[in-house]
């Protein structure tokens, strides 16, 4: 450990999820994977400290589901998370930013878009806004944090990594490529508390306006093909629907064969240019 | 559209004198390739039988008479035929813009942004009587040459290098000066992580606009501010939120059809004000060298498995290298301990979801086939044709595993370094 | 001389002994307190040693015989002695008792010693190896000190240097077996397991035909209540006591599929390692088979210190408990009842629900029970897919029905539901009033259970009893012995009791019934796997058989086959948390399976069959029992006699 790292005080913003399929109330992905990031960051410069932060109606189920959170802290002395408590509907942001600005971290991770509500993933960066720090979005780990800089990998497509270079403080969020969240247990979560403190609501009228419905299940697009010639235009109407069986070559040479997966595997476009 | 022909009978005469020395050239000139068929002078269809086939594997000339080998041969000159036919369209004195911030990823203008500028397009040609123009602005060094066709009609590049790699707020700044100088009517960008997610959400906070994000749809609608509604998605894919469009969206791909009939002018355009130098705090150090060997497989979009067919695994893991793909295994492949546990595909061990999935030596137990179920297309190569992953796949080899792989990274060796030649 | 060395020898070792006593029974005592029948216990002592634990020593003839001889002789010895040499009550027939006991109990330990020349691998050595010379010193010093007594020899026979040396035979003796019994020698199982017998957790597991498998549930409502044990000192006295009673005679070891398999786990170790944390030290004086990969000596705990070390190493590390299949094989071969499945699971929980670290899959099996109320994740609306054509009864639209069908999570499985159509079909065919809970099933817990996470096992359980409150049926069925065991033998606890039956049972009593009948078995020589939760947890080891046997099937029974059964590898989350040995679990059944010659492993478990199936280049099929009754099916003479009944209307129509 170089003597110069020093502990850094983090803010994680947790939100009630939803699974994907049944839709319950559970601690949310990315936020769990924000708190994974700043566990691994406690754990590798001593004394930094990590405050757990949530605004939103205090419910039985969101109980659980932010509970979800504080079971992952089981050996850290992490036990409690501050639960800026609104009424159902509320706009989270300026209650967050209003926190944030009374006592700023040097470091707030969030993650990228909540499971629930509108989920347009404008919370980072409203409140990187609000509050006028830098925001990298994408975190993939944070390598070390040095008088007041942190040095940061953010993900890319395909797994690849980008390093930068961030003055704090600032806000991060991350997505799938952050570590994945560890095991929340019950013990912990049960003992933990949650510090609930009203806080004036601001209704979000707007969101409240607009229909929402399940989301319907996105079309597929066609493959369309304007071509010059009647005769492609007929074979691509006339081709067999996708699906069914596939070809099978049997008994041709590794370099037919190779030459046939190739062509597949250019056309997916996934091997590398 | 000048569609006069021009013939050249002495070139028409040397192209049907087999014996010319100038046979070759002549015959490759007068299809625009290597054209089998062609109008002879007497308006009789001339054939010629040596352009057509392809020489098979034993070295013997074979001729597919399904006309699927010859589509392909002709595609490039019909393709080409189709781009001139599309029609040009100049907009002198546009109504409004629409601002598109395209992606760009590897410089080129993705599927995704030319489904946003297809989206583009629609909101800019609304009203024939007053269309709007579509502005792209651009960001660092591209190699794209086709912003017209892609339905551009104004291009603003910034090219400098402060807005190369990670520059949010150097972007941002730029975009602000875009916004005082042209004030687009619409901001498209695309919702992709990288690319306008990130950038799209700081322009709208920045303008003080509630951008709509995760957009799939949009329809006009003659009550909403801006005169269009859309569709977009929310609370992690799950909800569909209809709201009127704001003046900030970010679409998802797919969102409208890109545009092929027309030919845009994609002029440059250029700022009368500079841009104010934004004092960065972040800095890019540049992109850090990923083995994508240590992709997680949940992640991967193109995966190489292995499994009991395999017997050099030294190959196995060079196949995987060449080909960029990420390292998978069946259950006893990791049981023998040539690969490691959290590489392993199934119900037991991780569900995959990749774009490819090839299965090099893997028969296919049931709990391996659950776990590629959202696979999209499974290429197979086993020695049994009669396995079940091979009822599987989209696209099965019966053979070694080993050798099939092999002549792939070959093929894939020889292709990269014929594109290094050629560039 | 001898007269008064002898009464100062006898009375100053039973002080000794008695000191010891207390000592020993303190250790225990650290444990949480555990309410048992301390009188109603030790009175049942005699009949649960000399009926209970025999039974389970009498499997081997030689050393139950050998203990017999040995362990009779010695307390009908030891008692006399005191009556004879130390009160001096030498009148009569007790001196000639005496020498009869103490010549039994050498002849006992001739075998011993004989046992102990070439020990088998299972076998602690170490102390235990000097055990048949103390027995013989005993004995013989105890016999020859009576010879005088009885007359048979002068009184004054001999120099007095040679009843001194009589005496420090007899003090080794005594020394060995009387004050090791409580100071820590290997007599110490007499003593401990005698108290252990008598305050056994499980009471209700002793008498004939009795068993209790069941896991004992936690205390969630109250939140003081530890969830699960952290440090030797947080099993219940009575546990610390079970361990204590350990022989280390290594029968577990031999049966023990994980440490067959070489994952780091032998139950022997494990009991011997929580008896270091009880005393407090290193396990360095070990003498047995290690757990393999892990050398001896590394490991130390203290009775308040963590039994597994976050980081560093404790007591025991981490992979050894969560190498156990929980299959009871140790558990059933165990002549002092020692409870190993139940002990692991208490370290397992504290694992999960305070520290949350189960391995590898099991936090995502875990999220996914307690999201989607089943392990693979599948949306719960998906749990009847696979039996859209089947029409199935639904127990919401029916209420009342006699047999409600109890699916199990192998309705996501695609192998198992070939096993539950084939059972469909036999329901079916005997006209069975059957009906399922559909969507309203939920995974029973057995899985949440097993990997300690006792929270999402209690509500699953208290969810399922609660659907089950609402419809009336006289049994369940089920083909899923995970779920037979876990709704049979655990929901009562929690306030759900039903008669629950697995398939193979309901099969073979509608057999008998005349309600099913079956074409002659004509494949080739079949054998049959039990699966654990079946078999050791409940007992069933004759249904399937009977069921096998009316197919026209002649069993070709594997060595390990019925209370022995070898594990599949697939029970207590063992697949899921997956930790590496030399060689996997069911690979070693099938080569079993391959030993018999069969070439068809009936089974009857969805466990068992993905396991068995999960064997590369096995030589045998595996097919559930279901799916061979289902097969071989035939109409039935009444149904034949209904069907033409119906005849001339399908004549009519057509």
């Amino acid at each position: 450990m170089r003597p110069e790292e020093q502990g850094v005080e983090v803010v994680v913003l947790v939100s009630v999820g939803r699974h994907p399929i049944t839709g319950r109330a559970r601690r949310a992905d990315q936020d769990a994977r924000g708190l994974e990031l700043a566990l691994g960051l406690e754990a590798r410069l001593p004394g930094s400290r990590i405050g757990l932060l949530h605004a939103g109606p205090h419910r039985e189920e969101s109980e659980s589901a932010l509970r979800g959170y504080l079971g992952m802290t089981a050996g850290t002395g992490l036990d409690s998370l501050t639960l800026l408590e609104q009424a159902e509907g509320a706009d989270a942001i300026p209650a967050l930013a209003e926190h944030l600005a009374a006592a700023p971290p040097q470091l707030v991770i969030t993650g990228a878009r909540a499971e629930r509500g509108e989920g347009s993933g404008l919370l980072p960066y409203a409140l990187a806004e609000h509050l006028g720090w830098p925001l990298v979005n994408g975190l993939a780990a944070v390598e070390k944090v040095e008088n007041g800089v942190a040095t940061l990998l953010q993900a890319l497509p395909r797994g690849q990594r980008r390093r930068l270079k961030v003055r704090l403080p600032a806000i991060v969020s991350v997505d799938a490529a952050a570590p994945a969240a560890r095991q929340s247990a019950f013990g912990p979560a049960r003992r933990a508390e949650l510090e609930a403190t009203p806080v004036a609501a601001e209704l979000d009228l707007e969101l409240a306006e607009w229909p929402m419905v399940p989301a319907r299940k996105r079309p597929k697009r066609l493959k369309i093909v304007k071509s010059a010639s009647a005769r492609d235009r007929f074979k691509a109407a006339a081709a067999k629907a996708e699906g069914g069986s596939g070809q099978v070559l049997e008994g041709v040479s590794s370099e037919q064969a190779a030459e046939a997966i190739f062509k597949l595997l250019r056309e997916e476009g996934v091997l590398p240019r | 559209m000048d569609e006069i022909r021009r013939r050249d009978p002495r070139r028409e005469w040397v192209a049907r004198n087999r014996l010319h020395p100038e046979h070759a050239r002549a015959l490759a000139e007068q299809g625009g390739g290597a054209t089998s068929e062609w109008l002879g002078p007497q308006g009789v269809m001339r054939k010629n039988p040596h352009a057509i086939g392809f020489m098979g594997p034993n070295g013997v000339k074979r001729i597919d008479r399904s006309g699927a080998q010859q589509g392909g041969r002709v595609s490039g000159a019909a393709h080409q035929a189709a781009l001139d036919r599309r029609r040009i369209v100049t907009i002198e004195a546009p109504a409004f813009l629409v601002a598109v911030v395209p992606e760009l990823s590897g410089g080129r203008l993705s599927s995704h942004d030319k489904d946003l500028l297809g989206l583009a397009r629609r909101l800019a040609d609304a009203d024939p009587d007053h269309p709007g123009a579509v502005l792209a602005v651009v960001f660092g060094e591209h190699k794209e040459d086709s912003f017209g066709e892609a339905g551009i009609d104004r291009v603003l590049h910034f090219g400098d290098e402060a807005y190369a790699g990670f520059a949010p707020e150097a972007r941002l700044a730029a975009l602000m000066a875009v916004e005082r100088e042209l004030a687009p009517r619409h901001w498209l960008l695309p919702d992709s992580p990288l690319g306008g997610a990130d950038l799209g959400r700081r322009l709208a906070l920045r303008l003080g606009e509630r951008p709509a994000t995760g957009v799939w749809q949009v329809e006009g609608d003659g009550e909403a501010a801006l005169g269009w509604r859309c569709t977009a998605r929310g609370a992690a894919e799950s909800l569909d939120i209809q709201r009127p469009l704001p003046r900030v969206a970010l679409a998802l791909s797919e969102c409208a059809e890109p545009v092929d009939e027309t030919r845009h002018a994609a002029e440059p355009l250029s700022l009368m004000a500079a841009v104010p130098r934004a004092l960065s705090r972040i800095e890019d150090l540049g992109q850090v060298a990923v083995d994508p060997a240590g992709v997680a497989l949940a992640e991967a979009e193109f995966i190489l498995s292995g499994g009991n067919g395999v017997k050099d695994w030294d190959a196995f893991h060079h196949a995987a290298k060449v080909l960029g793909a990420t390292e998978g295994a069946s259950r006893v492949a990791v049981d023998d301990g040539f690969m490691a546990r959290d590489r392993q595909v199934g119900a037991t061990g991780t569900w995959v979801t990749a774009r490819v999935y090839l299965a090099a030596g893997i028969s296919g137990a049931i709990q391996h086939l659950q776990g590629i179920q959202s696979c999209d297309k499974v290429v197979a190569i086993n020695m049994d044709p009669g396995c079940d992953m091979i009822k599987r796949a989209d696209l099965a080899v019966i053979g070694d595993a080993g050798e099939i792989l092999s002549a792939l990274v070959a093929k894939v060796e020889q292709q990269r370094g014929g594109q290094r030649d050629a560039a | 001389m001898l007269e008064t060395l002898l009464p100062i020898l006898i009375f100053a070792a039973l002080g000794l002994a008695v000191i010891g006593a207390w000592r020993r029974i303190r250790l225990w005592r650290q444990g949480r307190p555990s309410v048992v029948p301390l009188f109603k216990g030790l009175a049942a002592l005699p009949r649960r040693y000399l009926v209970d634990l025999h039974h389970v020593v009498g499997r081997d003839k030689v050393i139950s015989n050998t203990h017999v001889a040995t362990a009779g002789g010695f307390v009908a010895a030891a008692v006399l002695m005191i009556l004879v040499h130390g009160l001096d009550l030498a009148q009569g027939i007790l001196g000639w008792l005496l020498l009869a006991a103490s010549a039994c109990m050498f002849v006992g330990s001739l075998f011993v010693a004989r046992r102990r020349r070439h020990p088998p691998a299972r076998l602690s050595r170490g102390p235990w190896m000097r055990l048949p010379k103390s027995l013989m010193a005993f004995s013989l010093g105890v016999f020859l000190i009576t010879l005088p007594t009885v007359g048979l020899l002068p009184s004054d026979a001999g120099h007095w240097l040679l009843a001194l040396l009589l005496a420090a035979v007899v003090a080794w003796g005594l020394a060995e077996m009387v004050v090791g019994m409580t100071w820590g020698g290997p007599m110490k199982h007499a003593f401990a397991g005698a108290l252990h017998l008598a305050f056994h957790r499980r009471a209700e597991r002793f008498g004939e035909g009795n068993r209790s498998t069941g896991l004992k549930a936690l205390d969630l409502e109250n939140e003081a209540a530890p969830l699960g044990v952290e440090k030797p000192a947080d099993f219940t006295w009575n546990q610390l006591l079970g361990f204590d009673a350990c022989v280390q005679c290594g029968r577990c070891e031999a049966v023990c599929p994980a440490f067959a398999a070489g994952q780091p786990l032998n139950p022997k170790k494990l009991i011997q390692d929580m008896v270091v944390g009880l005393a407090g030290g290193s396990d360095a004086a070990y003498a047995g088979s290690p757990y393999p990969g892990k050398p001896v000596g590394e490991h130390h705990g203290s009775p308040h210190g963590p039994i597994v070390g976050r980081g560093g190493k404790a007591l025991v590390d981490a992979d050894t408990l969560w190498s156990c299949t929980t299959c009871r094989a140790c558990v059933e071969e165990c002549p002092m009842m020692i409870e190993h499945v139940d002990a692991i699971v208490d370290m397992r929980r504290f694992l999960t629900l305070e520290r949350g670290e189960t391995p590898n899959k099991a936090p995502e099996v875990l999220d996914n029970l307690i999201a989607t109320d089943n392990p693979g994740g599948f949306a719960p609306g998906s749990r009847m897919n696979w039996a859209a054509d089947l029409n199935l009864p639904l127990m919401s639209d029916l209420q009342q029905v006699d047999v409600l069908l109890w699916l199990g999570d192998g309705a996501f499985d695609m192998r198992n539901q070939r096993t539950l159509r084939a059972l469909v079909k036999v329901l079916r065919a005997a006209e069975v009033d059957f009906a399922v809970l559909g969507h309203e099933e939920r995974d029973s817990g057995d899985v949440a259970r097993r990997l300690g996470d006792e929270a999402t096992f209690q509500s699953l359980a208290k969810r399922n009893i609660a659907t089950l409150d609402k419809y009336r049926f006289q049994q369940i069925v089920t083909c899923d012995p995970h779920s037979f065991h876990v709704l049979g033998n655990e929901y009562g606890e929690l306030g759900g009791v039903y008669d629950v039956r697995h398939h193979s049972t309901y099969i073979a009593e509608l057999h008998d019934a005349g309600r099913l009948a079956f074409s002659p078995w004509k494949g080739g020589s079949v054998t049959y796997h039990d699966p654990c939760y079946l078999g050791r947890y409940n007992g069933e080891y004759e249904a399937p058989r009977r069921v096998l046997e009316a197919l026209g099937i002649e069993l070709n029974e594997m060595q390990r086959s019925g209370f022995r059964s070898r594990c599949c590898g697939g029970g207590g989350g063992a697949p899921i948390t997956d930790i590496p040995g030399e060689r996997r679990i069911p690979d070693m059944r099938m080569d079993d399976v391959k030993e018999s010659g069969a070439a068809l492993v009936a089974v009857g478990c969805p466990q068992c069959t993905a396991m068995l199936e999960g064997v590369v280049d096995a030589t045998a099929e595996v097919r559930d029992i279901a799916e061979l009754v289902a097969d071989a099916l035939v109409v039935r003479p009444a149904a034949q006699a209904a069907s033409l009944s119906r005849q001339p209307q399908l004549e009519e129509v057509s």
